[in-house]
């Protein structure tokens, strides 16, 4: 299917929480008069998002993230703005929306414990008026792809971490929604289990062609799928575009990685961070217009054995916008 | 609410899928059965002890008119009706209010009323798998007498039915108040210490204090159990029939407002939980 799937408004959420100092005085008063803070999760957010397309929704957490998340999946009312998915208002939760569209939460489940997944598929195929036959298809290939057969008997409550994720993504995607939301699907799991479940996604987004907006918190998810990522921070938007171009702009430095014969960092010039050195190797931090003339300064004036100048990993470069916000 | 689109293939399936779940846990269903039973069990000990009279019932005296016969039977049927007319879901919605699994029902192509009703259908089947045999064993003991006309079947039916959906809509109403305050469950313990006290479980409405009498006409509680009991023995004449069918369907219908009005304006504060 081709055409604009996602399209996102200024959309914003403000939370209203209660609280409460501390202590006796501040709980006794709590019964009486209750104070309440009006927390924005999320500001005036836009973007939009192609037929087919896997995105990566990133940001700390308290971003704002799960909270986008819900209002496309049409869980939750926005307080402001506006979102068309698929052509529809999701949060207006019509049957020929939901239809098309499925969310999987890592942190919650859908499956029933007591019973085998394969009970709970079949429920899922009838509620979402699935074809028997199709449902059957579906199911083969999902279960092929995530190479679980022998899981589809057991009851829900003897499976690892790993097993209960397969079910939820073959729960979510029975119905061949046209658009995933996927939040943190890889938490908590093995090294393995992620890698198995990214390549997972990859494929099935190739075969079907279903748009995705993931979001997580390990960055080899968003490096192994997302072409494309939308961080978002406080609740605003700072970058939408792919994920080479998010370290150029929000991290505008790079990292001279540099041996010296003597060992000694003697003659690396004042004012240059230096944020790694081992065994005679600096890790050097600078500007990328001074990236250049540092290195023709470093090679004329010092013993190197070796110099490479990197830009800085991508784990870096999010860890730094988390901390200090946008450089 | 996606009420409008009727998914009754997909709420069949809710049906079976919870007796599948269910059945894995029939003694902790069973148990839960009994332990409705209870309080009427004791109050049918003391109030035909209290009537006197001996086994079997008919002789010795009588408390309001009426007699230990009259009492064992006016319990064993309560218990039945009891157990048809409970609804467990009522704090099973505001727990998945409360903890976020109200978040899968919402994104489904269909209301979540149909999982609540989908658990009341299979519910009622394995309750009564227990109840029937224990109430007809208790039958057999103490031996009640049960003279019912066809004409009060007739009415008890309707009467049943709408005290099941009156206690299922007045307490998921009272459930989405969940949406709002977290121990919203503390006024559904509320509706079930009105309903013991009100609706006939405590004791038979002809033997209540006369103001607790008025209350109970007026109140939506004795409407949720007691009168589907009082229709089946015959104990109340037409105009208190007219009266009853009038209550029970009144406030079945302001149930039903409060439940689309606090659906529709919950589901827009609706936050979850977390993230």
């Amino acid at each position: 299917m081709n055409g604009t799937h996602i399209v996102v408004r200024d959309l914003s959420k403000t939370y209203r929480v209660p609280e409460r100092e501390p202590g006796l005085a501040a709980s006794l008063k709590g019964l009486v008069r209750r104070d309440y803070r009006d927390v924005e999760a999320v500001r005036g957010v836009s973007f939009t998002v192609e037929a087919g397309e896997i995105v990566g929704f990133i940001g700390p957490n308290g971003a704002g993230k799960t909270s986008t998340l819900k209002m496309l999946s049409g869980l939750l009312y926005p307080t402001a703005g506006e979102s068309r998915v698929l052509g529809h208002v999701p949060w207006e939760r019509r049957p020929g929306y939901l239809r098309r569209i499925s969310m999987i939460l890592g942190n919650k489940s859908q499956m029933v414990w007591d019973i085998p997944p394969l009970d709970t598929f079949h429920v899922l195929g009838e509620i979402y008026g699935v074809d028997p036959a199709d449902l059957q298809r579906t199911l083969d290939e999902l279960v092929e792809l995530l190479e679980m057969q022998e899981l589809l008997t057991k009851p829900v409550r003897n499976f690892s971490l790993g097993e209960r994720m397969k079910c939820e993504l073959v729960a979510g995607l029975l119905h061949r929604p046209d658009v995933l939301f996927l939040d943190e699907p890889t938490l908590g799991l093995d090294v393995s289990m992620q890698g198995r479940l990214r390549r997972f996604l990859a494929e099935y987004n190739q075969r079907n062609d279903v748009t995705v907006i993931l979001t997580s918190h390990y960055m080899a998810d968003v490096l192994a799928l997302c072409p494309r990522v939308i961080l978002i921070h406080h609740g605003q938007l700072l970058y939408d575009g792919d994920l080479g171009g998010l370290a150029e702009r929000l991290a505008p430095f790079k990292l001279i990685r540099v041996t010296l014969r003597n060992g000694s960092p003697d003659g690396i010039p004042e004012g240059v961070d230096v944020i790694e050195r081992e065994n005679g190797r600096l890790t050097l931090r600078v500007g990328r217009a001074e990236a250049p003339a540092l290195t023709a300064h470093l090679l004329d004036t010092l013993p190197v054995a070796d110099l490479a100048v990197e830009d800085p990993p991508i784990e870096a470069v999010i860890d730094q916008i988390y901390q200090e916000g946008v450089a | 609410m996606s009420g409008r689109d009727l998914n009754l293939r997909g709420g069949w399936a809710l049906v079976r899928r919870t007796w599948f779940s269910w059945m894995q846990h029939r003694g902790f269903f069973f148990l839960l059965a009994f332990s409705w039973m209870m309080p009427m069990l004791i109050y049918l000990f003391v109030w035909s002890q209290a009537a006197g009279g001996g086994a079997g019932g008919g002789a010795g005296g009588t408390i309001g008119g009426l007699t230990r016969s009259d009492l064992v039977t006016y319990y064993l049927v309560l218990i039945l009706v009891n157990q048809l007319a409970f609804c467990t879901n009522n704090w099973t919605v505001g727990d998945g209010i409360r903890y976020g699994r109200m978040n899968f029902l919402l994104l489904r192509p269909m209301s979540p009323v149909y999982d609540a009703l989908a658990s009341e259908v299979a519910g009622k089947v394995v309750f009564m798998t227990f109840a029937l045999p224990v109430t007809g064993v208790l039958a057999l003991i103490l031996r009640p007498e049960l003279n019912v006309a066809w004409r009060d079947v007739g009415l008890f039916v309707p009467a049943l039915a709408l005290a099941w959906m009156l206690r299922f809509v007045w307490g998921y109403w009272l459930a989405l108040l969940a949406f709002w305050a977290t121990r919203a469950d503390a006024l559904l313990s509320l509706q079930e210490s009105l309903i013991f006290l009100l609706a006939g479980q405590v004791a038979p409405p002809t033997l209540l204090p006369a103001p607790m009498q008025a209350l109970a006409t007026v109140l939506p509680f004795r409407y949720m159990l007691g009168f589907p009991v009082e229709v089946l023995l015959g104990q109340l004449d037409g105009a208190q029939l007219r009266a009853g069918f009038a209550f029970q369907t009144g406030w079945l219908a302001v149930a039903a407002a409060l439940f689309v009005a606090l659906w529709w304006a919950g589901t827009r504060r609706y936050t979850a939980v977390g993230g």
